[in-house]
């Protein structure tokens, strides 16, 4: 017990909370994103689990009084000849989305890390340029890749996709694994290079496993930019057994009638690994976004 | 364990001089601190001397090779950063493993060899941790290991102090004077506390400016210092400096202050004195040196009480004089109040007088 008596007639003061408009328009905001882009997604599954009938019925019937998941069969059967379609577009998009990914790691880390470490002339130039880039639409160089495209002989190859993948894909990724170079303080790589590694050793033993969730989350960038193209893929290729899902999907079941059921389960199939993706990987995601916001 | 010697060595970036002709030797087994406030150019150095970064002329040799070429790897340093630079994604003992790693030691060579500087600095418990689950002072002490683990001909250490607390601070001072003490390492320590510096070092060099401004035993430095700057700079509180006219001639000489009363000056003071290039000089003086009397006598000046701080031990007295700030050390419990006009009594002995062009201690031919 203490002595200490307070003032006397010392008066507390009545302090009035009031409500908190900003923090309820968040909400309500957010609330508004949320079935925004929820919305859709749900209403894809509906369909997918309906008959052909059911889903073009009017008045449209909410929720399916006959699910059936008789789409998905068909879909992912080899016997059938829209499962093999399907299974052959599905794999060009993860060859395609895969060689993208991994070109554009090995790319943009060294690039990275030399706009991050290294004086060079031009170094500000050249990292303008890059990021000057992603001002344009990406339709704006539809025309100019297509004729570079065929004058290297590349039109109706993957490898034409994968060459502008890489080039609407890169900027980011290298932007973003500057930002992860930048927050790793060059003495570590200092102590490294005294304690007996090489400057290459010094990078590849201690800087890369430190930038590991950035280059996962890049990956994840350019993987889903990847695999979820369309316009390019559209324009550069021609062959049925080349296409990737976004465009085989639109003209497999638009060809005669619209197959909404068919359309709808199979675009769900397409969007399962960029959900499982990033489901596993978020918490390197959400780190890779947000170091910088922290100091150490 | 080596000697290092640095001849002529210059950094320069364009039109500016990190580090401009800079030379001198660290014995072997010597403690040298580098020392100066930021900027001076002291981090440079010992970067240069890792090889960090390349040098723009000069030569570095360490033991018997001139290093000047050399990749950080095979100069046979170690290195202790500021910010400690563990490797964050490893343990504390593959931390202190990676430089016999890099050495191509076998396993049990390395096990032994991280066990024995993990006992030396009492951080055995530690070995399973991750760096960021230490306390700073834990930390500082995997970096010491990590440098000590492979026995490296020259220490290195870029202010291994200054992110620690004060208490920690001085703790760490002594243990690493202790380790320099019992390993007999030659050491290069780069501080901008010059307290640090003249604690620690056998010698100090102090830098400014890209420039050595004077390399010596920290008592002579503290003695004698070269010039203005090196006199301001060591000694906590730093030397007062006063600048002041001379006047008269021979044995007469006096210093004339712009508010008008005169200081006689020994004969010894009187011939440094007169050697100033324009008849100005800035006097030094520190604060043990100066008493402060309540009224005048013979070889006082006038002064003016700005600030009491007591610390315990000593209160130290702010006054003005002729305009400068002056420090002055009193007994505890000697009274005395801002604002009053007091009277400054100079160890003729234990003044120093300072060319007032060129900042140079003057020497009476």
């Amino acid at each position: 017990m203490s002595t200490i008596e307070l003032p006397s007639g010392a008066k507390r003061p009545v302090v009035k909370k009031s409500v908190d408009w900003w923090r309820w328009a968040g909400r309500a905001t957010l609330t508004f994103l949320f079935l925004f882009t929820m919305l859709p997604m749900a209403w894809m599954i509906l369909t997918s689990v309906k008959s052909q009938f059911a889903a073009m019925q009017y008045p449209p019937q909410w929720w399916p009084t006959q699910p059936t998941l008789n789409n998905y069969f068909k879909l992912l059967d080899p016997g059938s000849k829209i499962g093999r379609d399907f299974l052959l577009y599905f794999w060009n998009s993860f060859y395609v989305s895969l060689l993208t990914t991994i070109l554009g790691v090995v790319v943009a880390v060294p690039a990275a890390y030399a706009f991050s470490r290294f004086r060079f002339p031009g170094r500000n130039f050249l990292f303008f340029a890059v990021l000057v880039r992603n001002m344009f639409p990406a339709v704006v160089f539809l025309m100019p890749l297509f004729l570079l495209m065929r004058w290297m002989g590349l039109i109706n190859t993957h490898g034409s996709l994968i060459l502008t993948y890489l080039t609407f894909g890169l900027p980011l990724s290298i932007w973003l694994l500057k930002g992860f170079y930048d927050n790793i303080p060059i003495q570590l790589e200092q102590a490294a290079r005294i304690d007996g590694a090489t400057r290459f050793q010094a990078f590849l033993l201690i800087v890369m496993p430190l930038s590991t969730p950035g280059i996962i989350a890049t990956s994840i960038f350019s993987f889903i930019g990847a695999w979820n193209e369309y316009v390019y893929a559209y324009t550069f290729l021609s062959r049925d057994s080349q296409m990737t899902l976004p465009v085989g999907i639109q003209r497999f079941f638009t060809e005669f009638a619209t197959d909404w059921p068919g359309l709808m389960s199979a675009t769900f199939l397409m969007s399962v690994p960029v959900v499982v993706l990033f489901l596993v990987l978020q918490k390197y995601f959400v780190r890779a976004l947000t170091e910088g916001a922290v100091k150490h | 364990m080596a000697e290092i010697v640095l001849k002529d060595v210059v950094k320069n970036y364009g039109s500016i001089y990190a580090v401009n002709n800079v030379s001198f030797t660290v014995e072997d087994g010597e403690f040298v601190a580098l020392v100066g406030p930021s900027g001076c150019g002291k981090t440079t150095t010992l970067n240069l001397i890792a090889g960090l970064i390349p040098m723009s002329g000069g030569d570095i040799a360490i033991g018997d090779r001139i290093v000047n070429e050399l990749d950080p790897k095979d100069r046979d340093i170690a290195m202790v950063f500021q910010n400690y630079a563990l490797y964050p994604q490893k343990s504390v003992f593959n931390n202190l493993a990676f430089p016999l790693q890099m050495r191509k030691l076998t396993k049990d060579e390395i096990e032994r060899k991280v066990k024995d500087a993990a006992k030396l600095l009492d951080i055995t418990h530690l070995l399973e941790r991750k760096p960021r689950e230490l306390s700073g002072g834990q930390q500082q002490r995997v970096a010491l290991g990590r440098a000590l683990v492979r026995d490296p001909a020259v220490f290195l250490m870029d202010e291994p102090l200054s992110n620690l607390d004060a208490k920690l601070r001085v703790q760490m001072r002594s243990e690493i004077k202790r380790f320099h003490h019992n390993l007999n390492a030659t050491v290069v320590y780069v501080t901008h506390d010059q307290l640090e510096a003249v604690t620690m070092a056998d010698k100090m060099a102090v830098m400014h400016g890209g420039l050595l401004q004077q390399y010596d035993s920290p008592a002579n430095v503290f003695a004698n210092p070269v010039n203005t700057f090196v006199a301001s700079f060591v000694g906590s509180p730093a030397m007062s400096l006063i600048p002041l006219d001379v006047k008269g001639k021979g044995t007469g000489v006096v210093l004339q202050s712009s508010e008008g009363w005169e200081l006689p000056l020994s004969d010894e003071n009187a011939r440094k004195a007169n050697r100033s290039t324009n008849g100005k000089v800035v006097l030094g003086a520190r604060h043990s040196t100066l008493k402060i009397h309540k009224t005048a006598a013979p070889g006082t000046v006038p002064a003016k009480v700005y600030t009491v701080e007591p610390t315990g031990d000593v209160t130290f007295v702010q006054v003005f004089i002729n305009g400068a700030v002056v420090n002055v050390s009193l007994d505890p419990g000697t009274p005395i109040a801002p604002d009053e006009e007091v009277f400054v009594e100079f160890d003729q002995a234990r003044l120093h007088i300072f060319d007032d062009a060129t900042t140079m201690a003057l020497q009476a031919a």
